[in-house]
């Protein structure tokens, strides 16, 4: 039993974890062994390996490679991570601070219709990017907002805050509202208890709600291919960009590139793993 | 939800408060409601700026497209199939890494990235692991004498991989609400079972799989508001197009951008508005009860 458990186990961490292992592999190879009939599994430090050998010589070539501009592309790697950095940073902290503001709203206040606003709030996380994404574009238009940081910005806050109003309504729920009271009697104002007693006892849930309004900023695909094909391109929608030019898809560009686009994003996987479950569910699990 | 027994009278402060995020909100998901219904009746186009009212020749039409009634056919099995295969294979998973052993967080912390990465990006990665010809699949499956399709490529098979990829993403996340649903369950429980004689089967039957079902349910739900929306592996699978995997969202896409018609796509768009809608709400009250019972 415990013999076909741990089986199990290895089985499913194999499936989990070896596409992943394949993108590291892949990012340290030349383009001519990502594409070889009989794939070369084991990175080697040498110059050359014998042609039939499992073995590649490895190389950081393809990191070094990522300040080239591909075919069908007009900037390299590093400049579209900058606009995914300058566009998920902004929105972030837009989401985090009108979210916390709104979240402290709901909780402490008496609004009239609360619930079907917080319905409402949720509500919008359902629509699909493609169904709303025209009209938003036409206006967008008319402000020349296509392809700049401005405008995605504004998407993205838009987009996450609904995750943000949820998750913060469940932190500063947990705050006594006795603290508050106690500074009240002590003579602050309300504004200044919101920044004396919330935002302090809410920062851990400010850093959670960030993590995970920069991470879907981050990998939103939809909207970044739609609105912004042209100048400020984000890495998702520049590396979908690369597929169908003539001289083939980069593989170990990409790998890397992929590599260093994700590497934030597990980092701060690990930094939050006690609160993924809260973060995932809008809230709606706490532990 | 409802404000708890000190909340405050907050007068203009309290609207002051919430008044942003609700317009921010509104502009970008009510306005483009609107104003995609008056797209819907004109003949409005992606270049050239001139438009006229069509009437309801474009819903006409909406109705009369095979392609449509199609492509929310397959988006309906993308949700159902993938849902299920999550859940099950997740559910399945938390039963094995149920029990605590050494590593076990480390490991499960790793299990857990692939659904916080971007679908667009590794989507497009797992092309090269798909590839008929070099990809590491089709040379495994070689190597044991298996049967080798042209995954991305084949018509019997593409819609089954974007699948694939789809369940690599996301049946962590089923593994993480899973595991906190067997979690919760009081190991009392299980003594009880277990001193009535209750075999492992009936334990099983009878008190984990009912205890962990409103939040598998939970789970399944917020998986299905997600895969409703499948557009990025679709993309960058085979593109937006393809006869055999052409969901909602790519349809919509090929309409108002590859084929630049604002005015018959706002119709498209309007009808998924209205089953998004539809089903939100349903879900939307679903959570709350949710959340209420656990609080």
């Amino acid at each position: 039993m415990k013999l076909l458990r741990s089986l199990l186990i290895a089985a499913y961490a194999l499936f989990a974890l070896l596409p992943l292992l394949w993108m590291a592999l892949t990012s340290l190879k030349t383009r001519d062994d990502t594409i070889r009939q009989a794939a070369r599994v084991v990175p080697v430090l040498a110059r050359e390996t014998a042609p039939e050998s499992l073995a590649f010589p490895a190389t950081l070539a393809a990191y070094s490679e990522l300040n080239e501009v591909h075919v069908g592309a007009v900037q390299s790697f590093w400049e579209h991570l900058w606009h995914s950095l300058v566009i998920g940073a902004c929105s972030t902290l837009a989401s985090v601070g009108l979210g916390t503001l709104a979240a402290y709203g709901f909780s402490r206040f008496r609004i009239a219709g609360a619930r079907d606003w917080l319905f409402f709030v949720l509500s919008t996380r359902f629509m699909p990017p493609l169904a709303v994404v025209m009209p938003i574009l036409l206006v967008y238009r008319r402000f020349d907002l296509p392809g700049t940081h401005l405008g995605l910005v504004l998407l993205y806050t838009a987009f996450n805050l609904s995750l943000a109003v949820w998750l913060m309504k469940g932190f500063v729920d947990e705050i006594p509202r006795a603290y508050e009271e106690a500074a009240e009697v002590d003579g602050y104002s309300r504004l200044a208890a919101f920044r004396t007693i919330i935002v302090p006892q809410a920062s851990t849930g400010m850093a959670v709600t960030a993590v995970f309004c920069l991470i879907s900023a981050w990998n939103e695909y939809g909207f970044a291919l739609t609105l912004n094909h042209s100048g400020a391109i984000t890495v998702p929608a520049y590396f979908a960009g690369l597929q169908g030019n003539i001289e083939g898809m980069p593989w170990p560009q990409v790998a890397a590139g992929a590599l260093v686009f994700v590497a934030p994003i597990v980092l701060f996987t690990v930094l939050v793993r006690r609160h993924l479950l809260r973060g995932v569910t809008f809230g709606t699990i706490k532990q | 939800m409802d404000a708890s027994p000190g909340a405050a009278r907050g007068g203009k402060l309290a609207y002051a408060c919430v008044a942003p995020a609700l317009v921010f909100l509104i502009a970008f998901n009510v306005f483009p409601l609107v104003y995609n219904v008056v797209l819907g009746f004109t003949d409005a186009e992606l270049v050239g700026s001139g438009w006229r009212w069509r009437g309801t020749a474009n819903y006409a039409r909406v109705f009369g497209d095979p392609g449509f009634a199609q492509a929310v056919r397959r988006t309906a099995l993308f949700v159902g199939a993938s849902v299920t295969l999550e859940l099950g294979l997740g559910f399945a998973a938390a039963l094995v890494l149920r029990e605590r052993f050494r590593g076990r967080d480390t490991l499960l912390t790793a299990l857990l990235v692939p659904m916080m990465l971007s679908p667009a990006v590794i989507g497009l990665f797992w092309n090269l692991i798909l590839d008929g010809n070099y990809g590491i699949l089709n040379q495994t499956l070689d190597a044991l004498g298996l049967p080798e399709p042209q995954w991305t490529t084949d018509r019997a098979w593409k819609f089954a991989s974007i699948l694939l990829i789809d369940v690599w993403m996301w049946t962590p996340f089923m593994l993480l609400i899973a595991l906190a649903a067997l979690n919760s369950i009081p190991a009392y429980l299980y003594e009880a079972a277990e001193v009535d004689r209750a075999t492992r089967w009936i334990a099983f039957r009878r008190i984990t799989l009912p205890l962990c079902a409103p939040l598998c349910g939970l789970a399944a739900l917020l998986r299905t508001t997600d895969a409703l929306k499948q557009f990025d592996l679709v993309m960058a699978v085979t593109g937006p197009n393809d006869e055999r995997t052409q969901t909602v969202s790519t349809l919509l896409y090929q309409v108002l951008f590859r084929d630049g018609r604002i005015g018959l796509g706002s119709a498209y768009a309007c009808l998924v508005l209205v089953l998004v809608i539809a089903l939100a709400s349903v879900f939307t009250r679903y959570l709350d009860g949710l959340r209420r019972r656990s609080a």
